[in-house]
């Protein structure tokens, strides 16, 4: 009786012994845990602020510089552009959009000679000084690609463009496909091309010479038709707002001085007039045929204000800069002409045309 | 380890437990602070970047205010402060990253150090040319230099501005992430605090265990209970020490107390046998002697009178007297001793001679003697005192021939003594009290001694009760009188 209660005595003590060690041990190891958790959490905290200090590189370095970088269309090309570089190992900068001032075009070529740019994509070929400016930089050894707007006297590399004379064929054919459409109230149907004032924009000229070309060589052929007037307008975009001021002008002239047609060859334009037309009740007199094909624009053409617009396709434009200058750099030279292709979007293809920008997307 | 850290000295034991949990604390302290202080230092870095640009805009500006200065004036000194300003500000350049970088503000750092490089070399043609009195030159350098310094302020500005706002971002982000951090150490320190309490309470319970247990202990003994089981001992610090010496001592007393309780025992034992011998034999002497007033005398006086007898010729006289004589010898000679039975059984014969002459053969003597047995001992003056009784109560009182029979006999190592008589026997009631030692009716002529004195000094020697039987079938059918006593015990001592 007495062995089996000692021994009955003894297990429990055993058990009561284990039992200590197992809460001992059992604390010290909620311990180390907390611990280690404290110096993990500790350097993932590290690790969280150190990971902004570390930075991909690229090898080359190139600027691009447009005349109105906030615009989609050039957004639109700079993505490209930038997907593009990237592929390469290269990075593509809109200075413009980084500096607290605003500078012109030929200012922003003279920061990215400077500042030790790579290459160098400029659309204001045309300018006043920039012949001398990308000489300038084709000295310091520094390629320079003209986009959409050549300069050809210079020594630029290569020009990414589209082809104009094209582009005014078809805006011409869209505007008699449109006149023989339409009903015109006076006795000549009036069409007015805006044009960018200051620049000698030998792109919009040839577009516009390649319009008036393709209504004179159908007026030869259909002489019954109304005949058509162009006018070429300048608009004034030297300035932040002079666009909407000058196409307002168009509009404050008198009801008989508005045009039945306003043919626009950038974004900027397509947007202000289609404003316009909205705004001062000409929906339906005054047609428009527009540029690009910004979600406004395509809007504009579903609601039947935009009769159509002519779209560049931007991602080849922005992929072909990368191309020339990473030719460049690898061949020693590459092909002066890059032409991007372009298209017409109507009413009858918009909704086509907006499925496929999703699908791409 | 644990039996390593259970057999460490008491204090030792304490010393490292407290040791043990205030490293733990002290190094999730120092986690705690080292985080801190990371982090803090990491904030302050967060303007580093600003405050480096805005040296790089003061020393940039030092150099267009001395090179203005020194075109204006072509002082010596306005030479010596575009000097020091543009190796001033040649350094400070030489800190900004060159790489092409993901982030913005790697980029345009790039730029304004390959800007601030042409803008050095601008000014310093522009300097050559002032000092070469090139007047076209210096012109259109000077301007070309400003246009620079007007665009590398305006990158720096851009930079400043990009960087604070990146960095109020990563201030703010900072700032939430201490917060957390904090909360977290807060939450882990009470943690530990409660899990180190935790620790502590069992390992200093693990500790006190056994000095409870013994405490219970040493209160039972103390409260006479010495029948503890011994504690057990875990260890051998000072409470293992102590727990030790406590378990002997519980031991050695309870020894101890055994002990006394058996010698105490014994003694009493001794004692007690020792005073009742003595106590009965008095009492058989005093009796014998106010019965034989002298002994000597008269067996002195006895011889003479058998000398006397034979002198004369009376060969029966002298006969009975011998007999008488040595009847009485007996007494004086055995005394307190004990003798054989062969011894007793000769007084007996002597005493029945003595009553046959006396009473002219009314008794009929008979023996069975195993002649074995006659050495075994036995205490004296046992056999007479039962004949005595036989002829006085039994063979007296009837009528016609008296017999008494003597058998010896071996029965199983014990040599029995039977003593039979056809006389009046008794009644059950007597036959009880004999058998109790209560004296009967006392008879003047007896020689004294009475059945219970032969009862009890017969037990005191055999140390058992069953050492003597009376029996009776009943009133005139005679006695039976047995003495039993152990033949090996006896005959070795």
């Amino acid at each position: 009786m007495i062995d089996t209660i000692k021994v009955l005595e003894e297990d429990l003590k055993k058990e009561l012994k284990h039992l200590n060690m197992i809460t001992i041990w059992g604390i010290t190891g909620i311990l180390a845990v907390l611990t280690g958790l404290l110096i993990v959490l500790f350097l993932s905290f590290n690790k969280t602020l150190g990971r902004k200090a570390s930075d991909k590189t690229y090898d080359k370095y190139y600027v691009m510089i447009t005349d109105d970088p906030s615009s989609s269309f050039w957004q639109s090309v700079y993505t490209s552009a930038l997907a593009e570089a990237k592929k390469q190992n290269a990075y593509i900068e809109m200075i413009a959009d980084n500096l607290s001032r605003d500078y012109s075009q030929t200012e922003l070529m003279e920061i990215a000679i400077s500042s030790g740019a790579d290459g160098i994509v400029v659309t204001a070929g045309e300018m006043e000084g920039m012949k001398e400016l990308i000489d300038r930089a084709h000295a310091a050894g520094i390629p320079v690609i003209t986009l959409l707007n050549d300069n050809a006297q210079s020594e630029r590399l290569s020009f990414v463009g589209i082809a104009n004379y094209n582009l005014g064929r078809e805006y011409g054919k869209l505007l008699i496909e449109m006149v023989d459409s339409k009903t015109f109230p006076g006795d000549t149907v009036n069409v007015t091309v805006l044009l960018d004032a200051g620049i000698e924009d030998s792109g919009q000229s040839v577009l516009a010479f390649a319009i008036q070309d393709a209504v004179k060589m159908d007026q030869a052929e259909h002489i019954r038709r109304k005949p058509i007037e162009i006018e070429l307008a300048a608009v004034d975009a030297s300035n932040t707002f002079s666009v909407e001021e000058s196409v307002r002008n168009l509009f404050l002239g008198g009801k008989e001085n508005i045009p039945d047609i306003v043919i626009c060859l950038n974004e900027n334009d397509t947007n202000s007039v289609y404003q316009m037309v909205v705004d001062y009740n000409e929906v339906g007199q005054v047609n428009i045929l527009g540029y690009y094909d910004s979600d406004t624009i395509l809007k504009g053409i579903e609601r039947d204000v935009i009769y159509a617009t002519l779209s560049v396709d931007t991602d080849q434009m922005g992929k072909y800069c990368i191309d020339a200058l990473t030719e460049y750099y690898e061949m020693g030279n590459t092909s002066q002409y890059f032409t991007a292709d372009s298209y017409v979007i109507k009413k009858s293809n918009v909704g086509e045309y907006r499925k496929e920008e999703l699908n791409d997307q | 380890m644990i039996n390593k850290f259970r057999n460490l000295p008491l204090r030792i034991k304490m010393a490292s437990i407290s040791l043990f949990v205030n490293m733990l604390v002290f190094l999730i302290n120092i986690v705690l602070l080292l985080a801190m202080n990371n982090m803090s230092d990491k904030i302050d870095t967060v303007y580093q970047a600003n405050l480096q640009l805005n040296e790089i805009s003061s020393a940039i500006n030092d150099v267009q205010d001395s090179m203005t200065e020194y075109l204006d004036t072509k002082t010596s000194d306005s030479l010596e402060k575009y000097y020091i300003s543009s190796q001033a500000f040649t350094e400070l350049i030489e800190t900004l990253g060159s790489s092409i970088t993901e982030s913005r503000q790697g980029r345009m750092e790039r730029s304004i150090k390959s800007m601030a490089d042409t803008y050095l070399d601008e000014v310093s043609q522009t300097i050559d040319a002032k000092r070469g009195r090139n007047i076209e030159k210096y012109r259109t350098r000077y301007e070309e230099a400003t246009r620079l310094y007007g665009y590398i302020n305006t990158y720096i500005y851009s930079l400043n501005n990009e960087q604070f706002k990146e960095n109020s971002e990563n201030y703010r982000e900072m700032l939430t992430a201490f917060g957390r951090f904090e909360v977290m150490g807060n939450v882990i320190m009470v943690v530990v605090i409660i899990a180190t309490t935790l620790l502590i309470l069992r390992l200093t319970t693990s500790l006190i265990r056994p000095l409870r247990s013994l405490t219970t202990m040493a209160n039972r003994v103390a409260k006479g209970d010495f029948e503890v089981s011994t504690v057990p001992v875990n260890s051998t610090d000072e409470i293992g020490i102590v727990t030790k010496a406590f378990n002997k001592m519980v031991v050695s007393i309870q020894d101890y107390i055994e002990k006394m309780k058996q010698s105490a025992e014994t003694e009493r034992m001794l004692k007690e046998k020792e005073l009742m011998m003595e106590t009965h034999l008095k009492d058989a002497q005093l009796k014998y002697l106010q019965a034989q007033i002298n002994p000597h005398f008269l067996f002195n006086t006895l011889n003479a009178g058998a000398q006397l007898a034979m002198m004369e010729g009376a060969d029966k006289t002298y006969e009975y007297v011998q007999v008488m004589a040595e009847f009485f010898r007996y007494n004086v000679k055995k005394g307190s001793r004990n003798v054989t039975i062969g011894e007793e059984l000769e007084l007996v014969d002597n005493y029945i001679y003595i009553l046959n002459v006396r009473f002219s053969g009314e008794i009929h003597y008979e023996k069975e003697v195993d002649q074995n047995l006659l050495n075994v001992e036995m205490p004296s003056m046992i056999l007479q005192p039962i004949v005595e009784n036989c002829v006085n109560h039994g063979i007296r009182e009837m009528m016609g021939e008296g017999k008494i029979k003597m058998s010896v006999y071996s029965l199983d190592n014990t040599a029995c003594i039977r003593i039979e008589d056809n006389g009046a026997g008794m009644d059950e009631k007597t036959v009880e009290n004999l058998k109790n030692g209560r004296p009967t009716s006392e008879k003047k002529d007896s020689n004294g001694i009475g059945m219970d004195n032969v009862y009890a000094r017969l037990k005191l020697f055999t140390e058992t009760d069953d050492c003597f039987s009376i029996e009776s079938d009943g009133p005139g059918k005679g006695s039976r009188f047995t003495i039993y006593l152990d033949i090996k015990d006896r005959a070795e001592v």
